[in-house]
């Protein structure tokens, strides 16, 4: 799966009116099944390191697209489990070390494909080592490490909670349990995320910034604790931050007085959906945004028009018109 | 795996390396999508890193051999972090490591692990800055690092980071790092967030920096003690005035009313200079900023309620349209204070003349 950029870029067909922009469905299927098929290209290999991150937004996507058999099953399943180590982590590609983030998507792709048997067969007891994995990566403060070589970040503590979650190992799901992983200390770091204008950092009084708002709002979420810690002025604080990303082109940034990019369409569209506040976003501006940020003839969406396209650009274009509830893209979970 | 071509071998050739057999890619089978195509080179430095990463050899040549694929690869983060230990193994100059990467910074600006790279060469060249094994001044033979020479060359290394790109997140979370390790709350970060916000009064970067090092040390009041307040309002208020459409100083103002615990109106006058509705000649509006804060000032005063729904009105319909649904719900919740039915359109006569929005 390549995550090479392009051949494709954004932008409007010749003549074609605002009004008649439409989400070319098949062209961005027929893009993702072509970067397969793109090995000669340097950056194939060079962004081995992130294959399993660009399969899990390519497989992600055509699920959005009502397309969710575009990649062969079986191909699937053996290239995750060929990804899997003996720790219960997954890593980027096979022999790559394994690692939370690669981890989460795995265990989204095996969800979606439903892999979970063949899971069982390669690792008896397959999902609870991969939940160990994750737990073990809890450091005492309640952060995540992203492996062994221990750097933290919050989208570390966001894939481990709605991992476990997925595997049914979260504390709350196994009340009768010990739990396996300290949900209050995790939260409490994500607490201290909190900034003054209402947003969430990576770290502690690190700025906040769209990206971390979803990876901090997400996890609370998943932790159950998002609407008593927030609490309605919480949100209306949280909600106006994100409301104010949205510029005149209809596109979201990340930050004040940064650039728009399509994917924010996701990480502002999710948070504010789940804090009940998207109805606060000027949908239909968004739309057309996200669709001048597509290319109509080869298909794939890049980060704002006149940009090349990639498959990173493209879930999150499409989830983001999910979430607006474009007609015909299937309906995704903010969280 | 394709073969080498003999004279394009850069470590199958080398004497120094004919001791490693390289482990090749592990995925040969036939299934399409775990096949990889590699260039040769990439491919047989990868395949010598795997080899001795299995081996956890930590050596001079590795040093080489890291460096060599950060340099073809550096977005890829697992070589990173195992040159550090490779560095810390073999007592490698960290001063020299330091040296090398702000000379290839440049072409590393959006590399995140770069930063973490640095952060832990850092940190293993002074882990505690305020124990004895530091000394301060020139360093005499025997002494521990001379941390002043250390934190100056990595601030203003910084700096030069922020010439290129002044909002760059990973950067700033760096600085944010050194103001907590090297504890440098009083030492010139105010004054640097005050030249950045200068230089550009809408980094939010910035503004958040000043946030942090304002109120971020450990058991201080911050924005709590009056002098500072003080301080800090006179700052944003004269850095609104220069730009007042802009949410940085905005947010920052609301951040340091709340954190102080004072009233919104205590700012009330200075919101007017923004967004006076008295005039007979029409509004003059010139920051939806302004507009918004009025808004929550007249909302907690029952007399001004009225006051509130037309400063909402204004920025639903005129100042910040696009954000519509929004103004309509803070409309809703000031209609429920109200206890009264809400009229959510402008009337007539104010419509008529609609210009844009206030430019951002």
């Amino acid at each position: 799966m390549s995550l090479a950029a392009g051949p494709g870029r954004g932008h409007v067909a010749q003549g074609q009116l605002p009004e008649e922009l439409k989400l070319v469905v098949d062209k961005h299927v027929a893009y993702i099944q072509s970067l397969d098929t793109r090995r000669d290209e340097l950056e194939y290999h060079l962004t081995e390191h992130l294959r399993i991150g660009g399969i899990y937004w390519g497989l992600t996507a055509l699920h959005l697209l009502g397309q969710p058999d575009a990649l062969p099953r079986d191909g699937l399943v053996e290239y995750v489990l060929s990804c899997l180590h003996e720790s219960g982590g997954f890593g980027a590609a096979p022999g790559h070390d394994a690692h939370i983030l690669y981890t989460g998507y795995s265990v989204q792709i095996l969800t979606m494909i439903d892999g979970f048997d063949a899971l069982e067969e390669k690792m008896q007891g397959g999902k609870e080592k991969i939940a160990k994995f994750i737990a073990n990566l809890q450091q005492p403060d309640g952060r995540f490490a992203g492996d062994e070589w221990g750097e933290t970040d919050t989208r570390f503590l966001f894939s481990a909670l709605y991992t476990l979650s997925l595997l049914g190992y979260m504390p709350h799901q196994r009340p009768d349990e010990p739990p396996i992983v300290d949900v209050p200390a995790a939260t409490a770091h994500i607490k201290a995320c909190h900034n003054f204008d209402g947003g969430f950092g990576v770290a502690p009084g690190a700025e906040s910034h769209s990206g971390q708002v979803f990876t901090c709002v997400g996890a609370l979420t998943v932790a159950g604790e998002l609407d008593s810690y927030l609490g309605e002025e919480g949100k209306d604080r949280l909600g106006a931050w994100l409301s104010e990303r949205q510029l005149g082109s209809g596109g979201l940034n990340g930050r004040p007085e940064k650039l728009v990019d399509v994917c924010y369409s996701w990480w502002v569209g999710a948070s504010l959906a789940m804090i009940d506040r998207l109805h606060w976003l000027d949908k239909e501006k968004l739309t057309a945004f996200i669709l001048q940020c597509q290319d109509p003839e080869e298909g794939g969406i890049a980060d704002r028009p006149e940009d090349m396209v990639d498959v990173f650009h493209t879930v999150f274009g499409v989830a983001g018109l999910s979430l607006v509830g474009y007609p015909g893209v299937g309906e995704v979970d903010p969280a | 795996m394709p073969d080498h071509a003999e004279d394009e071998a850069k470590y199958y050739d080398d004497p120094e390396w004919a001791d490693i057999e390289p482990i090749q890619q592990a995925d040969q089978g036939p299934n399409p999508l775990a096949a990889i195509a590699y260039t040769d080179e990439y491919a047989e430095a990868m395949a010598y890193l795997r080899t001795v990463m299995a081996r956890d050899e930590k050596s001079e040549r590795v040093l080489r051999l890291t460096k060599d694929v950060i340099e073809m690869n550096p977005a890829h983060y697992t070589v990173w972090l195992y040159r550090a230990q490779v560095l810390f193994a073999t007592h490698a100059d960290l001063h020299k490591e330091l040296e090398w990467l702000n000379e290839t910074a440049s072409q590393y600006q959006k590399n995140y692990q770069i930063w973490h790279h640095r952060q832990l060469i850092v940190s293993r060249l002074c882990p505690d800055p305020a124990s004895s094994a530091a000394t301060r001044g020139p360093p005499f033979p025997g002494a521990g690092i001379d941390v002043d020479s250390l934190v100056a060359k990595e601030t203003s290394f910084v700096a030069s980071m922020f010439d290129k790109d002044a909002k760059n997140y990973h950067v700033w979370s760096y600085r944010q790092w050194l103001v907590r390790h090297f504890g440098l709350w009083d030492k010139g970060e105010l004054e640097f967030t005050e030249a950045s916000i200068e230089k550009d009064v809408r980094n939010n970067s910035a503004w958040n920096h000043r946030w942090y090092v304002v109120n971020g040390k450990e058991g201080s009041e911050g924005v709590k003690e009056e002098k500072v307040r003080e301080r800090e309002i006179a700052f944003t208020k004269r850095q609104i005035r220069l730009a007042p459409q802009n949410q940085s100083p905005w947010n920052y103002l609301r951040g340091i009313l709340r954190k102080a615990n004072l009233r919104f109106s205590t700012v009330q006058d200075f919101c007017i200079e923004f967004a006076d509705l008295s005039k007979p000649e029409g509004d003059d509006v010139f920051s939806s900023h302004a507009l918004d804060l009025l808004a929550d000032i007249y909302a907690v005063d029952e007399g001004r309620n009225e006051q509130a729904k037309r400063c909402l009105l204004l920025l639903k319909d005129k100042y910040d349209p696009i954000r519509a649904n929004y103004w309509q719900y803070r409309l809703e919740m000031l209609d429920k204070e109200m206890g009264s039915g809400i009229d959510s359109h402008l009337p007539e006569h104010e419509t008529r003349n609609l210009t844009s929005a206030v430019s951002v």
